[in-house]
């Protein structure tokens, strides 16, 4: 071989205005023949688009297996992006442009690799957390290959006196506009990186690999015959000091050895505000929104500018949130900036001096007034847009289908549309289609729920009572873009991707009650089969677990699945044993569950309430004398919770199953001057906790009441007037008044006097008494 | 000008020759030796009547080197926030520090003037009871009687007498003066002259003018500024410091320089002293343990480091005088009282739940520490 090539390398950061500014400039000067870019390199294919007139950045590779388990691997490109740079002038110049790193299927199967690495790591540590002596050395095993791969950043930074490394970063490379500064400087930052750099780590060997394939690629295109002075390479800053013939080129053989998943490609729009949270990745990306002010001041060689503009943007965003701000503060924040990055020596100030100012004469002092403004302005809400028909993945394509199959399409609008569904035939409308607009709508809308695509949310209704009604807030973002495509590595089409995620919901669900709402949720999205699934998975648990409060939440669920499963043309008769079984459950066990202090009686009432709807929904189906019998036994026993026997009761009363004579003969009973105070007036609570109107009506239960409470000794008394106080909290002060009315007749007083002595002001001996209550000692209660 | 040599007679001499005999001396004096190294080592440009580059200055106070000589940190915390301070007075803006009490605010403000213009002297007391007139200028009425408005009767502000040397005038506590008082620094901060329609005469400032104003924010309420005069000066907020270690280190060296200047003769109070008090302060002032596992309650005192550094202060001199020479148990826990319990009857459960939920769980490295806290609740 002859003596190593060298050919033109230009070391960037992956997002940075700076890189791509000098890029360009670079590119101008050397006019090359071939441009390299540190990019998979099948994506080549998909940067025909990048070109296109409908094409905003951000946007982004997304590499998926097209099995499980699912992997994806995402490059991110914005405006500033040096990569995204080259390719336009590559296209303006007509040039060719080629990406040289590994391909995405090796991508997907290193990543596949690492998964399994730290899989198995994990399992490790699992094990050696039960062996405790072993615990501490596995730990520091597991943590070692993270900490020292962030710090070398942070280890440059402090070298260079800085904070942090975006800072440091900005400094040294963005705001410096001389020609070859930036390619120079990062060229010798690859450099003292790669010293710094532990060496044992996954990632670094993932490097050496990447590189070598990298090198492969520059020595193909030597051998095609383009000259290597007209070879221009462009890669993140720590693989630039390697990309030259002295170091080894991967074989044939090793490239064959590398491991593999096969998937697919696709061009997906992109977020700043994902941009900024994928922390992972190259970095210099905290700041989208803020990097793009400074490509366009590059651009616009008025880099001097950009303080200015950043500030006064800041400064029109506080005011329109109501809070003065000064152009004199402006001014002051601008200048203030530029005096703390000459403290720095820097030529212009950072990000970071930029918010210190800000804070100080924006935020007088403080940054969380202006802490939303910042985040705003530095991430931004830019969205990318790809032409329409681009490199659709096959999600994409059937969203668009139903759209239009369920004329959707006009709500496609970044503004936000409200939608009433009725959900039952349209009996004008002529084909079937049209007759279920509103019902297929409505199942779309669920699944895209389901899949977490926000671009239908369910709005609040105020009649929830009826079944057939939906309401739905309908708005387009980008973000359901993303998660659409996110979703394809779910299925390839919305209804598939959702029956995906209900399996995985499905294997996950551990309580009668989630199985049920999926059960709900299936018929929702009108998938049949999964429904099945859900049963099965609700039959098997119930057999495990008979929880009442599960048992009965999930016997209410179904109930209203039952209910509605007729207006959305679903099947249901495979649920009805279920809930015959559910409800059966929910009866037996509810007797022995109301042997509990107050605090799990709350859920127990709600289940209460729930078992009773069912019995009354479906008193056909369901075996309603048995709900009777518990009811009645609850209600006779005196050792369950008050609360509950008070409550069961009350339903009795209800239904109609308890006689006016019935009801005396419990109240004495349970108001007895024997049984303790607290118990009485439990139950009392518990009975008037439901329909009052019931009990107002019944003058045996205040005549009862009213010679509880005069037969009870001074102690009793006081403990009991604490209770009734509770039990009467929630009455309005119209039913307080019927009551009144109602006692005021067994003691023989006209109503009116009983209302005024009820409504009157309280005397300070009254008031001493009641503050006195307070105090009272409980003893153990 | 005429009015300079009238100004060198009324100039109030505040530096005494007999440095021993006082108190507390001013920073200037008590680090002569560190500015004079750092002005002596420094490269950097120095902005107009300043005596040293911004960035000894930030020196001065983060600590560092200047030439062999070492300089101690004044200020321990943040150096963002300090450079935004010096920053701040290179625009010859205003700036107003603002912070709990005990955060540093006069100690910064002080240790700024005195590096930058090494005087700190300069400075308005603000109460409720200052007027207009000590923030500007006031008469000799004999002298004004006797020969009308002249210069010679012009009595100068500490903030005139700043204009006029172009150096940096503090006024601390500016929130506790009345708002009409504080709007007397709007025009002057804005305009940067200061008017005598007496004398029909306007002063300029001359270059290096600039004020540093203190403020509590738990006084905000009392006095509130007006939103002209905060946008005048540059805000920054000191926080408590950030973490055990740091205030640790803060009570540490300032213990240290009081037990010297105080002549305090017990001996410094262990590592573990410090630690167990800083702990307890910090723990009261942000209402839950260390670990953040279980919720205290908050007396009603700030519990600032100052007084966490008086209370170490105060055990030593109860130690040198009623006791062993060395910091005990007992000495701590009544000084530690002292500080917390403020509002007799509420302080006291909170302290003493404190005691018995927390301290008595802490094992035996804090049993004497609970033991004598349990007693002197007792």
């Amino acid at each position: 071989m002859s003596a190593p090539w060298s050919v033109h390398v230009f070391g960037v950061r992956h997002l940075s205005p700076g890189g791509a500014w000098h890029l360009r400039r670079y590119l101008d000067r050397i006019q090359p023949d071939l441009i390299m870019v540190e990019g998979i390199v099948d994506g080549i294919e998909l940067t025909e688009h990048w070109v296109k007139k409908g094409t905003k950045p951000p946007i982004a590779i997304l590499s998926y297996t097209s099995e499980l388990p699912m992997r994806t691997f995402v490059t991110p490109m914005a405006r500033y992006s040096p990569e995204y740079q080259a390719v336009l002038w590559g296209h303006q110049h007509r040039t060719p442009v080629e990406f040289i790193d590994l391909p995405s299927e090796v991508f997907l199967g290193l990543q596949d690799e690492e998964m399994k690495r730290l899989e198995k790591l994990r399992e490790q540590m699992a094990q050696a957390a039960s062996e405790a002596e072993e615990d501490k050395e596995t730990e520091v095993e597991a943590e070692s290959p993270t900490i020292p791969r962030r710090s070398i950043y942070e280890q440059v930074a402090e070298i260079a006196g800085e904070g942090d490394y975006d800072s440091f970063w900005e400094r040294n490379f963005e705001h410096n506009t001389n020609d070859e500064s930036y390619r120079l400087a990062a060229m010798e930052l690859g450099r003292s990186l790669r010293e710094l750099e532990d060496e044992s780590t996954p990632r670094h060997a993932e490097c050496l690999i990447r590189e070598a394939f990298m090198r492969r690629c520059i020595q193909a295109a030597i051998d095609r015959g383009v000259s290597p002075s007209k070879i221009v390479v462009i890669v993140g800053a720590f693989h630039a000091p390697v990309m030259s013939g002295e170091h080894p080129i991967m074989s044939d053989a090793e490239l064959a050895k590398l491991p593999r998943r096969a998937g697919k490609l696709t061009l997906m729009p992109y977020s700043y505000f994902r941009l900024s949270s994928q922390s992972g990745y190259g970095a210099g990306n905290l700041a989208p929104a803020y990097f793009e002010l400074m490509w366009n001041a590059l651009e616009s060689d008025n880099l001097d500018a950009l303080p200015g503009e950043y500030l006064s943007r800041l400064a029109r965003r506080v005011r329109d949130d109501g809070t003065h701000r000064s152009t004199a503060e402006v001014i002051e924040a601008v200048r203030l900036a530029r005096t703390l990055a000459a403290l720095h020596d820097g030529s212009a100030p950072t990000l970071r001096e930029l918010h210190d100012a800000a804070m100080t004469l924006l935020g007088h002092g403080e940054l969380a007034p202006i802490a939303q403004h910042l985040a705003h302005l530095d991430v931004g809400t830019a969205i990318g847009e790809l032409p329409k028909g681009v490199s659709r993945t096959s999600i994409q394509e059937d969203f668009d289908r139903e759209l239009s199959r369920l004329k959707l399409e006009k709500y496609r609008d970044t503004v936000k549309h409200d939608i009433d569904l009725d959900l039952r035939e349209n009996r004008q409308a002529k084909t079937e289609s049209a007759a279920f607009l509103d019902l297929n709508r409505s199942t779309f809308f669920h699944r895209l729920r389901i899949l977490g695509v926000p671009f239908a949310t369910p709005a609040r209704r105020n009649q929830t009572a009826a079944t057939w009604g939906e309401n739905w807030t309908l708005q387009w973002s980008p973000e359901s873009e993303i998660s659409l495509v996110e979703a394809v590595l779910a299925g390839e089409t919305v209804e598939l991707a959702t029956a995906f995620r209900f399996r995985q919901a499905i294997e996950k669900c551990e309580s009668v009650n989630e199985a049920a709402k999926l059960i709900y949720d299936a018929c929702c999205c009108s998938l049949p089969t999964m429904m099945d699934f859900a049963r099965q998975r609700l039959q098997t648990l119930s057999t495990e677990s008979s929880a009442t409060a599960a048992v009965a939440a999930a016997a209410h669920e179904l109930m209203q699945v039952v209910r509605f499963g007729d207006v959305r043309k679903f099947d249901t008769t495979p649920l009805l044993p279920l809930i015959q079984d559910m409800f059966v459950q929910g009866c037996l066990t509810l007797f022995d569950a109301a042997n509990c202090d107050n605090d799990a009686a709350k859920p127990l009432m709600v289940a209460m309430d729930e078992l009773n709807r069912v019995a009354f929904e479906f008193h056909e189906l369901v075996d309603e004398s048995l709900w009777r019998s518990r009811l009645q036994a609850l209600s006779d026993n005196d050792d369950r919770n008050p609360l509950l026997s008070g409550l069961a009761c009350a339903i009795l009363l209800e239904r109609g199953w308890m006689s006016n004579e019935q009801l005396g003969r419990e109240v004495s009973r349970r108001l007895s001057p024997g049984i303790a105070a607290d118990l009485g007036a439990g139950w009392f609570e518990g009975m008037a906790g439901r329909n009052r109107y019931a009990l107002i009506g019944r003058q045996i239960l205040w005549e009862q009441l009213a010679e509880y409470v005069a037969n009870l000794d001074e102690d009793q008394f006081r403990r009991a007037v604490v209770f009734l106080r509770r039990a009467f909290g929630s009455f309005t002060p119209q039913e307080k008044r019927s009551i009144a009315e109602n006692l005021a007749h067994v003691w023989g007083v006209d109503s009116d006097s009983a209302q005024a002595v009820l409504d009157g002001p309280l005397s300070e001996k009254e008031e001493q008494a009641l503050s006195d209550l307070n105090e009272f000692d409980f003893g153990d209660l | 000008m005429a009015k300079k040599k009238a100004g060198d007679d009324t100039e109030v001499t505040t530096s005494s020759s007999n440095t021993t005999n006082i108190l507390r001396a001013p920073a200037e004096e008590l680090f002569a030796e560190e500015i004079e190294a750092l002005i002596a080592s420094d490269k950097h440009e120095k902005p107009a009547s300043w005596r040293m580059s911004p960035r000894a200055v930030l020196t001065y106070i983060c600590g560092g080197k200047a030439g062999n000589k070492e300089i101690t940190p004044k200020y321990i915390g943040a150096p963002r926030l300090v450079e935004i301070a010096i920053s701040t007075l290179v625009t010859d803006r205003a700036l107003l520090l603002i912070g709990e009490p005990g955060t540093a605010k006069s100690w910064l403000s002080e240790h700024l003037a005195a590096a930058i213009h090494g005087d700190s002297t300069k400075v308005v007391q603000g109460t409720a009871g200052t007027t207009e007139e000590q923030i500007r200028y006031t008469w000799n009425y004999a002298m004004l009687i006797a020969n009308g408005p002249s210069d010679g009767a012009l009595i100068r502000s500490p903030v005139f007498r700043a204009m006029e040397s172009g150096s940096i005038a503090r006024f601390e506590e500016i929130t506790r003066c009345a708002s009409e008082v504080q709007d007397a620094m709007i025009s002057l901060l804005s305009e940067k002259r200061l008017s005598i329609p007496e004398l029909s005469k306007e002063v300029p400032a001359a270059k290096g003018f600039s004020v540093i104003a203190t403020a509590n924010t738990r006084d905000r309420g009392v006095n509130d500024m007006s939103a002209a005069l905060k946008r005048r000066f540059n805000i920054v907020v000191l926080p408590s410091p950030a973490t055990l270690e740091m205030e640790m280190d803060i009570v540490r060296r300032r213990v240290r320089d009081l037990s010297s200047s105080l002549d305090i003769k017990a001996a410094l109070p262990t590592d573990e002293a410090i630690e167990k008090v800083v702990t307890i302060f910090r723990e009261l002032r942000t209402g839950q343990t260390l670990d953040g596992k279980s919720k205290v309650k908050s007396p009603s005192g700030v519990l600032s480091t100052a007084e966490a550094i008086s209370v170490l202060a105060g055990s030593m001199a109860l130690a040198a005088n009623f006791g062993t020479g060395s910091v005990s148990a007992e000495d701590l826990a009544s000084s530690i009282q002292g500080a917390v319990v403020k509002d007799e009857d509420k302080d006291k459960t909170i302290f003493q739940e404190y005691v018995t939920n927390v301290l008595k769980k802490r094992g035996a490295e804090w049993r004497p520490l609970f033991n004598a806290c349990s007693e002197l609740l007792a």
